[in-house]
């Protein structure tokens, strides 16, 4: 039995919605609705915002506050309730002509900012409400409205600019891969920043027609053809591919601290403290003890990292551990742990040889 | 609200705006789109597919208590 009680979520009173037969809009409105009544976000807690176009009228749809904005607004309203009210989780729903390009300034600097909320962009790469003018992720050298001979310009490369920066969360979709649609809106809407889930969705009307497709899942094997998932977060995603990407915060180390480090380091292997795995358990930087990890045989201290910050756990790694196995597959180099002063050498070896 | 009963499914004839995805992702056609409607014909092994790309919400599988 399926759980529909994201119905609860959409104001069924005012169904049938507006959008053309098949439109992805509606998908992304029911797939919204039930990642939203997963993570038990309702009207007490959840605002959305939308913009104008035919993506802008699914705020509407929604049980919830809604705020209906000028066009390309949507994401500079958001920013300021969440600044208000930052216990309030923030929505955004709306097109790609909204975003990115009447709204395009907003994007780039709600994106620089980062404030959390999470944009769910019906990416149908046209200007639908207006009659199927070429927008501004129309792919080169397609048909429409107003570019009869084939679109001459590239288009955004939203997974580029959206990528450009860390942290960043950035997720492409399409309608059409519906487990991976639900995952994308489960893992936005958890991430705690500035999230775009850009949802590759059909314009079957004013667009597909054009393109010469006759339904709408005509189209969707289209985004079949065009498009294949890559597994597991990357750090960025090919103008083909549908994933997710997720960088965390860069530690920026400055040149000269470098050098101040390398010179301590050499000082401090003179003074190596031996250490079992089992004291180093104790220094995990609770009640002002410096926070020590291992990493192949040595032992670092960390306690000088922007990340750990009296934390015991800084996402995966947690202090007071040996990390060599957890670096390795991290995405970043074994070079940021060498920016720590080494303090120690790890006991494991003795132990097992005796 | 009005819906029409059929073997497995229901569908809404009032939110339904005939786009016939689910005709088309239904991977036994079990549905067919016959004068202006959504038929069931038997078959339906319950993969809830038309219902999770139904945009409209205008279909659903019965569970299986009801039937
Ligand atoms: C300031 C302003 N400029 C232009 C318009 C006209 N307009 C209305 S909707 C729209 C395009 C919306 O496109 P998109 O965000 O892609 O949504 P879609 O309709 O494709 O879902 C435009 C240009 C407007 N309403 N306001
Ligand atoms: S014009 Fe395009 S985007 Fe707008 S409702 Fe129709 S199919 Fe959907």
């Amino acid at each position: 039995m399926i759980d529909r009680s994201y119905k609860k979520l959409l104001k069924l009173n005012r169904f049938p919605h507006t959008w053309c037969p098949g439109c992805g809009i509606g998908a992304v409105l029911k797939n919204v609705a039930i990642g939203l009544k997963e993570l038990g976000w309702n009207e007490q807690n959840t605002t959305v915002v939308s913009g104008i176009g035919c993506s802008g009228r699914m705020a509407g749809y929604m049980n919830l506050d809604a705020v209906h904005t000028p066009h390309g607004r949507a994401l500079t309203a958001a920013e300021a309730i969440k600044t208000v009210r930052p216990d309030l989780n923030v929505i955004v729903l709306s097109g790609d002509g909204d975003l990115g390009s009447i709204g395009g300034n907003h994007l780039l600097h709600t994106f620089r900012r980062n404030p959390d909320i999470t944009v769910f962009c019906n990416d149908n790469e046209i200007y639908g409400l207006t009659g199927g003018q070429a927008g501004p992720t129309t792919p080169e050298g397609t048909k429409t409205i107003t570019s009869p001979r084939g679109e001459h310009h590239q288009p955004l490369r939203l997974n580029r600019i959206l990528t450009a920066k860390s942290p960043c969360f950035y997720a492409r979709t399409t309608v059409y891969h519906v487990n991976h649609f639900k995952t994308c809106i489960r893992e936005a809407l958890l991430y705690k920043g500035f999230s775009f889930v850009d949802i590759i969705s059909d314009c079957i009307e004013l667009n597909g027609r054009r393109l010469g497709f006759k339904t709408a899942h005509q189209m969707f094997k289209w985004f079949d053809e065009r498009f294949h998932i890559v597994e597991g977060v990357r750090d960025h995603l090919e103008n083909d591919e549908l994933g997710i990407v997720k960088k965390e915060a860069e530690v920026e180390v400055k040149a000269e601290a470098k050098t101040e480090v390398e010179g301590k380091l050499e000082v401090l292997i003179e003074g190596l403290k031996l250490l079992t795995l089992e004291e180093l358990k104790h220094f995990d930087g609770t009640n002002g003890k410096p926070i020590y990890i291992g990493y192949k045989g040595n032992v670092y201290d960390i306690s000088a990292s922007p990340l750990f910050q009296g934390e015991k756990r800084m996402r995966c790694h947690i202090a007071g551990k040996d990390l060599t196995r957890d670096i390795e597959t991290a995405p970043h180099g074994e070079d940021l742990v060498y920016h720590f002063p080494m303090v120690g050498r790890l006991k494991v070896k003795a132990e097992a040889e005796k | 609200m009005y819906m029409k009963p059929r073997l497995n499914v229901i569908w809404n004839e009032i939110y339904c705006k005939r786009c016939i995805i689910c005709v088309e992702v239904c991977p036994v056609q079990a549905l067919a789109f016959e004068r202006d409607e959504i038929v069931e014909r038997p078959g339906c092994i319950r993969c809830y597919q038309c219902e999770r790309y139904c945009p409209d919400i205008a279909i659903e599988v019965m569970d299986e208590e009801k039937r």
